[in-house]
């Protein structure tokens, strides 16, 4: 029987294609959203994984950027039971660099060209840092960068290690990348390049780090102020007790482990995709009204069929199958359409966009696609369906006869 | 054996119902072709699609070799019709993406077909002279080509009763001429009764049981004549009809021809 259904989604190509574009193109659009969710997943994941510690940053603030604590805070953490090593720093969005800034950029072609591009600075106490052993940036620059890190000798001093990306979205007067050596004008003072880091992180390449003391001056900050203070733990396995810790010994202030900052971030990425579907469905339904339409159409059009089909002892779950067979036909190929498009384009998009960011068509998501197409498709049909079982065969002759 | 008591058939026509059949009786011997004739609207293939189980009477009993049609459940009649029923129509009713030999496979369908089912189609169809159309499809074929297709199709499943309503009622008389002699041929082969609505007397031949029905009765039933039997509606059938043949009285009726 599938085999007759096929045969009969052929035998009018035309409607069969302009219903496979109006299930497909919906399709195209889930599987294209959720491939952006599944990049930005990707990324947060890909990034969290570099980071170990815990962040202790201001209770109810998104990030160290707004953060602000008591400088001797450090010193309390110090003592805390199961701490190995305590990293102040000192967070906050770069001013104008270059003459170039977020919010001149929002009205003048001399900004940066999206917010995802505007560097942040991190001043980092270079003495405790260099006592870390899962810093972000140091190991980036050993992996795939140039130059040194931070040493002792740059406290107080106006040296920098940027990323490769800044290098190149600040670009000496020539328009070449700024190199090691280069300088780079910080607000109004210019700032010496001693190393140059990569992540391959849109959200990690963008931070300028330097000395804690020439950032407190940068961004005015208070002498006796940080923002945020990284934490490791003796025992890597022992990361969300040592949150909980340290949150039971200072009110007041958040302690995330990168687990918590993935659940939430999963969380989160759960309620966009909940979003994203809702958004969709919409597109949905519109499709599922195409295939209702289609399949009308094409069952009106087949009365004497399923009359002389019924004749020859069909039931009317013969004829109910039959029909669903074909709109869970037309589901699968708009399915596959959409993701085969869904394939090129984000081929084709990932091509263009740069940051870490990689649109995600992984097979869950081309499962979910064509299963999602086949039950839309398998929906649409069941009420064409249902009206051409119903019909008595001797009335569905008649009527199709005239 | 076909028993039919006192059925009638009700339509709904706009707002009003319309009569299609008024108490008709008859009775229809195994093995015998009959004809059911009358003029357009007469209520003939209503009574044909009835006898098919292909709807119900508003009143009245189909009896079909035992089997009460009207008391049958839906599965029944799905499986009276699969096993017991073959239909021809006036317009083939052929699927017009299946070739010639899986539509005439089209009851098998459903369930799958087996190769001893295949090979039956296939030998339907050389009898009927389409061995060389099997993998024709109905827009490659003629409309007497057609009707093969569908007599075949009556035929595969062995039935006890095939049921035709004008079946050359599309063809030129030469071709209707050729469809006759293969359903004669063919209910001579496979010991199936037959019922025919037609329009066109021509191919009554006087062994075959011919039933007029006229605005929804039975006016004559040349089976009541031969037995002697009063008429459906209590009045004693007289031969208005008249009988040809001594070695058969009153199993033909000779009737007006070509109408």
């Amino acid at each position: 029987m599938s085999i007759f259904a096929w045969r009969n989604l052929l035998t009018r190509p035309l409607r069969t294609v302009l219903a496979l574009i109006g299930l497909s193109v919906p399709i195209l659009g889930v599987m294209g959203l959720f491939s952006v969710s599944n990049g930005l997943r990707d990324l947060v994941g890909e990034t969290l994984s570099r980071i170990e510690g815990v962040m202790v940053i201001r209770q109810n603030v998104p990030s160290p950027v707004f953060s602000t604590l008591p400088a001797s805070l450090a010193d309390d953490l110090r003592r805390l039971p199961g701490v190995r090593a305590v990293a102040p720093e000192v967070w906050g969005i770069a001013p104008n660099i270059e003459g170039r800034g977020m919010l001149r950029g929002l009205l003048s072609p001399k900004g940066v060209s999206s917010v995802f591009d505007q560097p942040v600075i991190s001043g980092q106490d270079i003495a405790a840092h260099m006592n870390l052993n899962s810093a972000v940036f140091p190991r980036a620059l050993k992996e795939k960068g140039e130059g040194r890190f931070l040493t002792l000798e740059d406290i107080g001093k106006p040296n920098i290690v940027i990323s490769r990306k800044i290098a190149r979205d600040f670009p000496d007067p020539q328009g070449n990348p700024r190199k090691l050596g280069d300088s780079l004008r910080i607000a109004d003072k210019n700032y010496t390049i001693v190393g140059l880091y990569e992540t391959g992180s849109l959200l990690l390449d963008v931070v300028i780090v330097m000395d804690i003391e020439t950032a407190r001056s940068i961004l005015n900050f208070a002498k006796d102020s940080i923002s945020s203070i990284y934490v490791e733990a003796k025992n890597p396995g022992e990361y969300d007790a040592l949150s909980a810790t340290i949150e039971k010994a200072n009110p007041g202030v958040d302690a995330r482990s990168m687990n918590e900052v993935k659940a939430n971030f999963g969380s989160l990425m759960g309620q966009v995709d909940k979003l994203l579907m809702m958004t969709v469905s919409l597109a949905l339904i519109v499709g599922i009204v195409g295939i209702i339409n289609t399949m009308l159409m094409s069952t009106t059009e087949r009365f004497v069929e399923f009359g002389v089909l019924r004749t020859n002892g069909w039931s009317e779950a013969n004829i109910l199958t039959l029909v669903t067979l074909e709109s869970a036909f037309l589901g699968l190929l708009a399915g596959i359409v959409g993701c085969v498009l869904a394939l090129i384009g984000t081929t084709v998009a990932n091509q263009f966009i740069s940051g870490g960011v990689h649109l995600g068509v992984n097979p869950s998501l081309l499962g979910m696609g064509i299963s999602l197409s086949v039950i839309m498709g398998t929906l649409g049909g069941l009420y064409p369906a249902w009206r051409a079982a119903r019909l008595v065969p001797m009335e569905a002759i008649r009527i199709g006869s005239h | 054996m076909i028993e039919v008591v006192n059925v009638w058939k009700s339509f709904r026509s706009g707002i009003r119902w319309v009569e299609a059949l008024r108490g008709i009786n008859c009775r229809i011997e195994r093995g015998r072709f009959a004809f059911i004739v009358g003029p357009s609207g007469s209520g003939k293939s209503t009574l044909l699609y009835l006898l098919g189980a292909l709807d119900r009477p508003s009143n009245g009993e189909i009896l079909v070799n035992g089997q009460n049609l009207v008391t049958m459940s839906e599965a029944m009649q799905n499986l009276y019709r699969r096993e017991q029923v073959g239909f021809i129509f006036q317009s083939f009713n052929l699927i017009s993406n299946l070739s010639a030999l899986e539509n005439v496979l089209v009851p098998f369908l459903p369930r799958g077909i087996t190769a001893d089912q295949r090979a039956r189609a296939g030998e339907l169809l050389k009898q009927v002279g389409l061995e060389n159309r099997l993998d024709h499809h109905p827009y490659q074929l003629s409309g007497g080509e057609q009707q093969r297709v569908a007599i075949a199709r009556a035929l595969v499943k062995q039935p006890l009763l095939v049921l035709a309503d004008e079946p050359t009622g599309e063809l030129d008389s030469k071709t209707g001429d050729e469809i006759y002699k293969i359903l004669r041929s063919m209910q001579h082969t496979y010991q199936a009764t037959l019922v025919v609505v037609t329009h066109d007397r021509r191919f009554i031949t006087p062994d075959d049981l011919v039933l007029e029905i006229q605005d929804g009765q039975v006016a004559l039933d040349s089976g009541a004549i031969a037995d002697g039997s009063s008429s459906p509606n209590g009045s004693r059938v007289e031969g208005s009809a008249g009988f040809n043949g001594e070695d058969s009285p009153g199993r033909g009726v000779s009737l007006k021809t070509g109408e």
